[in-house]
């Protein structure tokens, strides 16, 4: 060791909560990056699935031949030549349909050939006879006595349903000042993964299953994928290759993959399918339409008095996430702001509609649209302003929701009054209100909307943790594997900063793995925003372990002790003056050749203090609560119709940031989806058909169209978090669609209670209520 | 169909003689035919005639206070061409409106008039400067010649005059007079990413305060871009006071006969079609 | 059968050479011929620009584009924009601001990026931000919700000014 390097001194340093860039940005800037869709796989055949395109039919027969002889097929498979192999949340669905098919994506045959257009052509080879049924494409006609059966085992079309009650409802309501009821009803969206849909799959000599797929939860994947191919889910091996997207559409088993695995076990070649955009917007699981009818109470001093909930949940042809996610709506009906009577029921109806999974915001976006307006409307039957009634309804930290929710760090107020301060929204809101009262064509709006959302996980399984392994070599590069899937929203980049951060060792020696369940620790999935809160705590205690393993064997070569040793820039140091001691490769050689060697290579296993609910829907189900409030600013074409969203204002309680960088491209990004929840996305459904599968008339936002975005972040530090993050990702995308609802209201007096609030619907109502005409 | 032969000409006459027999598809751009023969609406015919290496049918010309445009100018070139921004700016104006940047630089004006959908955006305009499109043939040993109004060359959803061995070589209409003033509106939130649910374009010459040579044209809400020719008599030569506008908006209703649709509903695009006649009018004579 | 079409053209700053089926799209050649897998299929239609590359000079949606028409041309794709072993000024923007997250719209976005910089440089006028986000209008993107997109192309135009 050089006398020069024992005198130098490394002072300390935070990565923390700066804008650290993304591990793997530079390789997707050059176009090197490989995804699913750019794989190719040596003597990889091509699949695609013949899709019903019917509603609801008998399937008379089904011809193959033709389809079996074109040249460069290998393997047709229909559902008759395939035991029944149920899988989904209620083992309502199969890979390949027999008998009859219940809505259009039913899958009916599938071709593995040569290439991509062979296969294409087979499929329009083969011949269905089908005899058409009657359909039920709405859950309420889906209710009806006569009405179609979709599936035998469920005469009377009822699926999941779910009850909560807390308080006696009908006393308070007897008891309130006001009551109002309004009915909402909320579309279907789809999630729009710029990658459509693919998988390859390929079988080993042994039978055992390898499978490249877009899939959010690998490990759990492996369980439920196993009963689609009647095969032990130990004989799977998940690989998760980098993904165009995934906001939640790949949470569920769904046909397409076990048809590719079924595809590649009879073609005994790994087999490559992918969805065309028209069969991605037609396929992929959409979020949960709802019908909503709420009765809520309110006295004259604005206190909440009740809430009571109906949903009625369109669950379509098969069950998916989507009719579940009644559990997280749920949590923000009794949960958010404190009202001490709540009643929510929820019933999902079999329809033969498409079915939907779970996306962004699971329930929240649904039920916060809700809440969000009809605070706003309980604000103006009282008197009061959209804020001061927000805040005379805010918990404070440490009280418990009537379902049980702990809300130990509850920013919500503040939350509030940011926003509010940060917008000049009074002066504004009652400014725009009064100049509903002239005439003029453009008005402007502003609005506010608020949720909660978790955000330390959500325990809906056995366990909802998350393993990691990290490992550091002899020239102190780190390898940390995680359980945990990288989908594009950067949990490789926040990992590496805790490794930075606790090792002291720079970014581009800290290598993330994080995508096959071969190498990696169990974890249950990229969903819930658990990700940072529950991967990043378990990296972070991994990495004191392996930070403390470091320190003792520097302080047995040296008369400091470990606790008064720091690791900085690839050093042990001094922590009070930040003198080098050794270099960090050079003790980790020597702890690899010693004479009692040791490898510094660390496991953990970390699991969140939440509980899952009980039977009735009681527990903490999150390790932490966050909250969001949202301001919108908007400005509206009277005679249009249009709304251009001038300024979204973030205000979120995030515990600590991490990296800015990828926080803020969170929330911006998740702000985009809900201004397209709230003014232009809808899968146009007519008589369970999709009338608009492509991007021409599906309306996602565009650049021209973003408004500025303002975020403010309020950093309290949550106890449980890594190092005091809680998850955040969900609620941009929850939170800013009601608040644009209620700025279009306070432009035009006109309330909507259907999004999308597009241009056709604005000028229609606008007209209906024949406004003051234009100057 | 499955494509037998590729021909890529190198002037007119060559390409006018390959389409004799009207049993090719011609290609330039791409950006209809792909998604066109893709989903299968379309279908290749035997031969494809390849017409993006014919020097003669580019470039913008002012010859005599007559513009020259060849079929393949691109949207693109239209929008940054300085001599139209200074005297047609109603085309510049659809153009910019047109889509992307990318299928902008693709797009050529013969592709769109050709594929004669009801909303096109560059019909708008060149209906309001009375346009004429030039077709070429091969009859005999030459290359033939015939120019029709773009006012008719509209048959129908998709559908024109053009047969189907010919080829669109250019647009040409008359410089504007000094005194002419021109809009063209395009509905929608995105300003062009989109097909619209209705567009419109007005303009007139404008003296002492009236309108001469009216022009109404409406894209969107017919089975073709259309000339709103009864609510451009009722204006003519008159005062564009807010009376007559109004008057105007409901003739202009009146002319159209918009459908239900994936995009908007014929009540929408009646809507629309007031409110724009009553902007696009009003701007035009400058209130 | 249909005739294969023997084309040449130059692919970024290299002459090439292949065989392309008459009715495929430059975004098939691309990725099937060449392996060049940076442009992307997401829609097929024109509608979303993540398969733009760059032909002579001018952006266009590879989907649509007739591979055919190559020849003779210049083709960049994302894999021409840097030198071996560095960033591009643009892409080193979008990565420096957290431009990328999934990233599988980045090579059209990025694509296009480099486009706008360079009709503006030397026009001598301002660029701004509404400017740079109509630009893009063709660029669909899920995850960033496009305002780093625009941060880093300013960033670019302004460091470019200067």
């Amino acid at each position: 060791m050089s006398v020069q390097e024992l005198n130098t001194v490394f002072a300390k340093e935070t990565f923390i909560g700066k804008r650290v860039t993304k591990p793997d940005a530079p390789d997707k800037a050059t176009g090197r990056t490989v995804y699913i869709n750019d794989m190719v796989v040596p003597r990889m055949l091509y699949g695609k699935i013949l899709h019903s395109g019917r509603t609801h039919a008998k399937i008379v027969s089904v011809d193959t031949s033709a389809a079996r002889a074109l040249p460069g097929v290998h393997v047709v498979l229909t559902g008759e030549d395939i035991p029944e192999l149920r899988f989904g949340p209620t083992r309502d669905n199969v890979p390949l349909k027999a008998g009859k098919v219940r809505c259009i994506r039913d899958e009916i045959a599938a071709v593995a050939a040569e290439t991509e257009a062979i296969a294409e052509h087979a499929i329009e080879l083969i011949k269905v006879e089908y005899e058409d049924l009657p359909a039920v494409f709405s859950p309420s006609e889906a209710l009806r006595e006569g009405a179609p059966v979709v599936h035998d085992d469920h005469p009377n079309n009822l699926s999941l349903h779910y009850e909560f009650s807390h308080g006696d409802v009908e006393a308070a309501e007897r008891d309130s000042d006001i009551v109002v009821e309004h009915r909402f009803e909320v579309p279907y969206v789809t999630h729009c993964c710029m990658g459509p849909g693919c998988v390859i799959a390929d079988f080993d000599t042994a039978g055992r299953l390898t499978i490249w797929s877009q899939t959010q939860y690998p490990y759990n994947f492996r369980m439920d994928l196993a009963p689609a191919l009647g095969i032990h889910p130990g004989d799977i091996r998940v690989i998760q290759p980098p993904v165009g997207g995934a906001f939640g559409s790949k949470l569920d088993v769904y046909p397409f993959e076990p048809v590719c695995a079924l595809l590649s076990r009879a073609a005994g070649r790994p087999v490559k399918l992918t969805f065309s955009r028209e069969e991605e917007f037609i396929n992929s699981p959409t979020r949960q339409p709802v019908e909503f009818r709420i009765r809520s109470g309110v006295n004259m001093d604005g206190a909440l008095t009740f809430r009571r909930v109906d949903a009625l949940l369109n669950n379509g042809a098969y069950t998916s996430w989507g009719p579940t996610t009644p559990v997280i709506q749920m949590r923000t009906f009794t949960g958010h702001f404190r009202v001490p009577a709540v009643e929510y029921h929820a019933q999902a109806v079999y329809t033969n509609s498409v079915y939907a999974g779970s996306f962004r915001g699971y329930g929240n976006v649904q039920a916060t649209f809700v809440t969000a307006s009809v605070m706003d409307m309980l604000a103006e039957e009282v008197g009061m302003d959209p804020i001061a009634f927000r805040l005379r309804n805010a918990q404070s930290s440490g009280e418990v929701t009537p379902q049980g929710s702990v809300l130990d760090d509850c920013r919500l107020a503040e939350c509030i009054e940011t926003a509010a301060e940060k917008t000049d929204f009074l002066r504004k809101h009652a400014e725009y209100a009064q100049a509903r009262t002239r005439p003029g064509r453009i008005r402007r709006g502003i609005g506010i909307a608020t949720s909660i959302h978790n955000a330390g996980g959500a325990k809906i399984h056995k366990s909802d943790g998350c393993g990691t392994i990290l490992k550091l070599d002899d020239y102190a590069r780190a390898t940390l594997i995680t359980g945990a899937s990288e989908i594009g929203q950067g949990i490789d980049a926040v990992l590496t900063q805790i490794v930075m951060e606790e090792l002291g060792i720079p970014k581009e020696d800290v290598t993330i793995v994080n995508n096959d369940t071969a190498l990696g620790p169990w974890d249950v999935g990229v969903h819930a925003s658990r990700t940072t809160f529950i991967a990043g705590n378990s990296a972070l205690r991994a990495a004191k372990a392996a930070r403390q393993q470091i320190l003792n064997a520097a302080a047995k070569q040296s008369n400091v002790s470990a606790s008064e040793m720091d690791l900085r820039a690839g050093h042990v140091v001094q922590a009070d003056n930040g003198v080098a001691i050794v270099r960090l490769d050079r003790l980790l050689r020597q702890m690899h050749f010693a004479e009692e060697p040791e490898l510094v290579m660390v496991s953990d296993y970390y699991e969140p203090n939440s509980v899952p609910e009980d039977r009735n829907h009681f527990g903490n189900l999150s390790a932490a609560w966050a909250h969001a409030a949202y301001v919108a600013e908007v400005e509206v074409d009277t005679e249009t119709g249009e709304v251009r969203v001038l300024k979204m204002t973030a205000v979120q309680d995030v515990g600590r940031v991490i990296n800015r960088l990828g926080i803020e491209g969170q929330i911006e990004g998740g702000i985009s989806v809900s201004l397209g929840y709230a003014l232009s996305e809808q899968l146009k459904m007519r008589e369970g058909r999709v009338m608009n599968p492509s991007f021409r008339d599906y309306k996602v936002f565009t650049a021209p169209e973003t408004p500025e975005i303002e975020i403010h972040f309020i950093e309290s530090d949550c106890s449980e978090g890594p190092m005091g993050a809680k998850g955040i990702a969900e609620l941009p995308a929850i939170v800013p669609a009601p608040a644009v609802a209620n700025a279009v209201y306070n432009a035009t007096g006109i309330r909507f209670f259907a999004p999308p609030l597009t241009p056709e619907k604005v000028a229609r109502a606008i007209h209906e209520a024949g406004q003051p005409a234009a100057d | 169909m499955v494509i037998e032969y590729y021909a890529v000409p190198g002037s007119v006459a060559e390409a006018a003689r390959l389409l004799c027999g009207g049993r090719a598809t011609i290609v330039a751009g791409g950006t209809d035919l792909t998604p066109q023969t893709r989903s299968g609406a379309k279908t290749f015919a035997g031969t494809l005639v390849n017409i993006q290496r014919i020097p003669e049918m580019h470039g913008i010309a002012c010859d005599g206070g007559r513009f020259r445009i060849g079929g393949l100018t691109t949207v693109t070139d239209i929008l940054e061409n300085a001599t139209l921004a200074a005297d047609v700016p109603v085309l510049v104006s659809a153009a910019d409106h047109f889509a992307s940047s990318q299928i902008r630089n693709a797009a050529t004006l013969a592709g769109n008039l050709c594929n004669a959908s009801p909303a096109g955006d560059m019909c708008i305009p060149l209906l309001l400067l009375d346009a004429e499109v030039e077709l070429a043939s091969w009859v005999g040993d030459e290359v033939t010649l015939r120019r029709l109004a773009l006012a008719e060359f509209f048959t129908g959803p998709g559908k024109t005059q053009m047969r189907s061995d010919e080829l669109l070589t250019a647009v040409e209409f008359d410089r504007p007079a000094d005194e002419f003033r021109a809009i063209y509106l395009k509905s929608g939130p995105r300003p062009a990413l989109e097909i619209s649910t209705v567009s419109l374009g007005a303009a007139a010459n404008v003296s002492g305060g009236s309108a001469h040579g009216t022009r109404i044209a409406i894209g969107a809400a017919a089975p073709t871009p259309l000339r709103a020719r009864a609510t451009e008599k009722l204006v003519e030569g008159r005062r564009l006071d807010a009376a007559l506008i109004e008057q105007a908006a409901r003739a202009a209703v009146d002319e159209v006969s918009p459908i239900d649709d994936v995009r908007a509903s014929a009540w929408y695009r009646q809507h629309l079609t007031a409110v724009y006649t009553r902007r696009a009018l009003n701007h035009v004579a400058g209130n | 059968m249909s005739p294969a079409i023997d084309i040449a053209f130059n692919l970024n700053g290299r002459t090439v050479q292949t065989r392309v089926a008459p009715a495929m799209t430059t975004l098939e050649m691309l990725r099937e011929n060449f392996g060049l897998t940076g442009a992307k299929l997401a829609c097929g239609e024109g509608e979303c620009g993540a398969c733009t590359v760059r032909i002579d000079g001018r952006t266009i949606n590879s989907c649509l584009m007739f591979a055919a028409d190559c020849d003779g041309r210049e083709v960049q794709t994302i894999e021409g924009l840097a030198s071996v072993g560095s960033l591009e000024v643009v892409q080193q923007a979008f990565v420096d601001f957290g431009a990328i997250q999934c990233g599988y719209c980045m090579p059209g976005m990025i694509m296009q990026a480099r486009y706008i910089v360079d009709r503006h440089a030397g026009s001598g006028g301002e660029l701004t931000r509404d400017d740079i986000a109509r630009g893009l209008e063709g660029n669909v993107c899920r995850c960033s919700g496009y305002t780093k997109v625009v941060d880093a192309v300013a960033a670019v135009v302004l460091g470019e000014a200067g």
